[in-house]
């Protein structure tokens, strides 16, 4: 009871803090607004919000439903088929490592109607999904396998009795992190489309219109429904799930295993394949559904878009200058994010009570629409790098934080309790145990929010600064510049790909020191 | 259920100059090598031995969940993959490998499933098979409110649920204490007096393998082999008291013998 009424003590006090900022205008002069003047606009704008919801809850709807469909189907052929599985690990990593903006423009130029922004929300849930019930479906007890195969029961056997039931609690998983990144997507499409009703439209619409409390009001609106689209899923999750915490941080490893030394052929063939395939099911894509090859561009004609005709030196030139301009902000944004995620991580192995105050807050932003909150960020940080920064730091912090912090709460407590025995401060066992175990999961938080600082500083390009990547993007979109549009989704894409595969390197080795010695 | 043995219904099974190799870093590790072994329909068989003899794969080999690179195995006259699709095989690990989801009495009915048998015609059976083996109101509990040896039972009744002529045992007791062991070797006993099926029982207690068994198969390593075979003329049932009896721990001393490479007594 008493917690209670110090919670409510403490949101009184932040919420009274507020008012007081918004009313004298303390931040950013004004733009900041009080929460009492963001409720004002939001009853005078209680007419535009319900078509503006809805124009973004449809397709973003339709999307949760179509991706994880498609991520169901393929965990299921990949569990039941694995060379299937890393045929397209290639273009399950692309997926992964899309900058949402990036295609954003392609998808709109391309899908008639709301099309785009279903698209855009499939893809962002595809891969959560995928991965966690694929993870789910792969993690089984042995054992039972070996019950069922007693009785002449075959793969379609375990898959019915066993694996199904048991990935359970990981595709609930997957669906909760799935559901906010779906009202995500659609509202990314929303701002590469010029449509008129959605909230992301609603929010470009309002940025240069001197109302901060509006745009406050659509943030918090949007933020809102990601949030009952998460709680709902958190919901049907504990159903199932009532204990088990699963993050998609947790296991972003599509690790061959160990193969025969015969079997080598084999993974080249593979790897290759894995290697063509994106190419394959991006060109097989523009093909089946016939579009005019002016808008839509095939692997070959982005490539000839960048290597022939008069115009592709100048192309070259502008993505080349575009990327040094987007690239060292997205590193220094990660770079920034790791170190601070990484040091309160370690503080919290000393003192309890960092972890245990952040974590909560890191669950629930991490699955926040942070990115779709840039032009509140514009609005008080201007539009200069200060906002670059801040939105790539905000995006890529949350889920880097809870990738370090899980980790290093998996340290085997016999290791520090061997240093217990000895004496050992909280400084010598930080030293000799928590930060090198901790190495490992500092690689794997780079992996898994590198793409979304590409993101974090191509929406604030976007919508702000005017330089890199995402300007050019936004400028080829209002020139309809097709060629340019493909040629930057495209670099983007690959971009974002090779700095996955290069944390991936240097996680090898690491991990490779990290191994225990294979005895006889 | 019917007490009478029913010789018709089960069957023997023969193994026939087996070899399995394994290949570890590289090297091959002969884990069976030409091992051969009959047992009669109604016959209860240990099999013993150090780690690493091929006692686990044998019984694998056995069950159709492993092939032999060489040799064959043959279960009333068919291959075990052929059995396995009857329902003719009832195997049980030392993990007793629960689905956690289900409850006693859905373990339980797993195989028939599996078989694509159905379920109504089987309930009375499951009952009873609860009964059997002591669970009797807990029928609907999950695996996640059992004890390890409660589990252990569920584990049992569900490889008889099918009515096998074949039950192939790969150490069921080994993770329970030696108290909870010894009261299972009983009731273990029991059960196989009710169906007399064909058994074969992985084990590494001697005393175990010589209060339930009619015979025992000491295996060895490096190659994994049969070393020697050792009656026992126990009759049954067999009660505790025989744990105490001297020509109990003659065999037991015979068989220790055998095991660690000493000559026989």
């Amino acid at each position: 009871m008493k917690a209670v009424a110090i919670s409510v003590l403490r949101l009184g006090l932040l919420l009274a803090v507020w008012e007081i900022c918004g009313d004298l205008r303390l931040i950013a002069d004004g733009a900041l607004p009080s929460p009492s003047a963001i409720l004002w606009q939001w009853w005078q704008d209680r007419d535009v919000y319900p078509p503006h919801i809805w124009a973004t809850v449809l397709p973003a709807s339709i999307g949760f439903l179509v991706g994880n469909a498609v991520a169901i189907a393929a965990s299921i052929g990949f569990v039941l088929a694995p060379a299937l599985e890393r045929l397209m690990r290639g273009f399950n990593i692309a997926v992964f490592a899309i900058p949402p903006i990036a295609i954003s423009p392609v998808l709109v130029i391309t899908l008639p109607g709301i099309w785009p922004q279903i698209t855009l929300a499939a893809i962002s849930v595809y891969f959560p999904t995928m991965l966690m019930t694929l993870l789910g479906l792969r993690d089984v007890d042995p054992r039972p396998i070996e019950v069922i195969r007693s009785y002449g029961g075959g793969d379609l056997a375990v898959l019915r009795w066993l694996r199904l039931r048991s990935c359970l609690p990981g595709l609930l998983g997957g669906l909760r992190v799935a559901a906010p990144a779906a009202i995500l997507g659609a509202i990314l499409a929303e701002f590469g489309s010029g449509s008129r009703w959605g909230l992301g439209s609603f929010l470009l619409g309002s940025l240069g219109r001197g109302n901060p409390a509006r745009i406050w009001g659509i943030g918090l609106a949007a933020t809102a429904l990601a949030a009952i689209a998460y709680a709902l899923c958190a919901l049907l999750a504990r159903r199932y799930a009532a204990a088990s915490m699963v993050t998609i941080a947790q296991g972003v490893t599509l690790e061959p295993r160990r193969r025969a030394g015969r079997e080598r052929l084999q993974d080249l063939a593979l790897a290759s394949g894995a290697f063509i395939m994106p190419f394959v099911i991006w060109w097989s894509i523009l093909a089946g559904f016939r579009v005019s090859p002016v808008i839509a561009r095939t692997p070959l004609a982005v490539w000839t878009f960048l290597t022939e005709g008069p115009g592709a030196a100048d192309a070259r030139g502008a993505i080349l200058d575009a990327l040094g301009q987007s690239l060292p902000w997205a590193g220094v944004g990660l770079v920034i994010a790791l170190s601070v995620a990484l040091g309160l991580a370690v503080l919290g192995v000393v003192w309890r009570g960092v972890t245990a105050s952040l974590m909560p807050v890191a669950l629930v932003l991490q699955t926040m629409p942070l990115v779709a909150l840039t032009p509140i960020v514009v609005l008080v940080f201007g539009r200069g790098i200060a906002t670059t920064l801040v939105v790539t730091v905000a995006v890529t912090f949350f889920p880097a934080f809870i990738t370090i912090a899980q980790g290093l709460s998996q340290v085997p407590k016999p290791a520090l309790d061997l240093l217990d025995v000895y004496g050992a401060s909280r400084m010598q066992k930080l030293r000799f145990v928590s930060l090198p175990s901790s190495l490992p999961h500092v690689c794997a938080a780079a992996r898994l929010v590198a793409p979304a600082a590409l993101l974090g500083v191509m929406i604030a390009e976007w919508l702000a600064t005017g330089y890199g990547l995402g300007n050019l993007l936004n400028e080829a979109r209002g020139e309809l510049d097709y060629g340019m549009i493909w040629a930057v989704a495209f670099v983007a894409i690959a971009v974002s790909v090779a700095f996955y595969q290069f944390v991936r390197l240097i996680e090898t080795h690491i991990l490779r020191r990290f191994q225990p010695a294979t005895g006889a | 259920m019917d007490s009478t043995p029913d010789a018709l219904r089960t069957d023997g099974l023969s193994v026939t100059g087996v070899r399995r190799t394994f290949k570890v870093e590289g090297r091959d590790i002969a884990a069976l090598s030409d091992v051969s072994l009959e047992c009669a329909p109604g016959s209860f068989t240990a099999l013993i031995g150090p780690s690493g003899c091929g006692k686990s794969t044998l019984l694998r080999i056995i069950a159709g969940l492993d092939r032999p690179d060489q040799g064959a195995v043959s279960i009333g006259g068919a291959a075990p993959l052929e059995k396995c699709r009857e329902g003719a095989l009832g195997v049980a690990f030392q993990d007793a490998a629960l689905l956690p989801w289900r409850t006693v009495r859905q373990n339980i009915a797993l195989p028939l499933q599996v078989l694509g048998r159905s379920l109504q015609g089987h309930a009375a059976r499951i009952d009873q098979l609860i009964e059997l083996v002591g669970l009797k109101g807990f029928e609907d509990a999950r695996p996640g409110q059992l004890s390890g040896g409660m589990r252990q039972r569920v584990a049992i009744a569900r490889t008889l649920v099918t009515e096998p002529s074949v039950l192939l045992l790969d150490e069921p007791f080994g993770a329970l204490d030696q108290i909870l062991r010894r009261s299972m070797n009983l009731e273990l006993q029991r059960i196989w007096l009710a169906n007399r099926p064909t058994t074969v029982l992985v084990t590494h207690g001697i005393d175990e393998a010589l209060f339930l068994a009619d015979r025992i198969i000491v295996m060895q390593r490096n190659p994994g082999r049969i070393a020697c075979i050792v009656e026992v003329p126990f009759a049954r049932p067999r009660h505790p008291d025989l744990f105490a009896a001297s020509e109990f721990h003659r065999l037991e001393d015979e068989v220790a013998d055998h095991l660690f490479g000493a000559p026989a007594a």
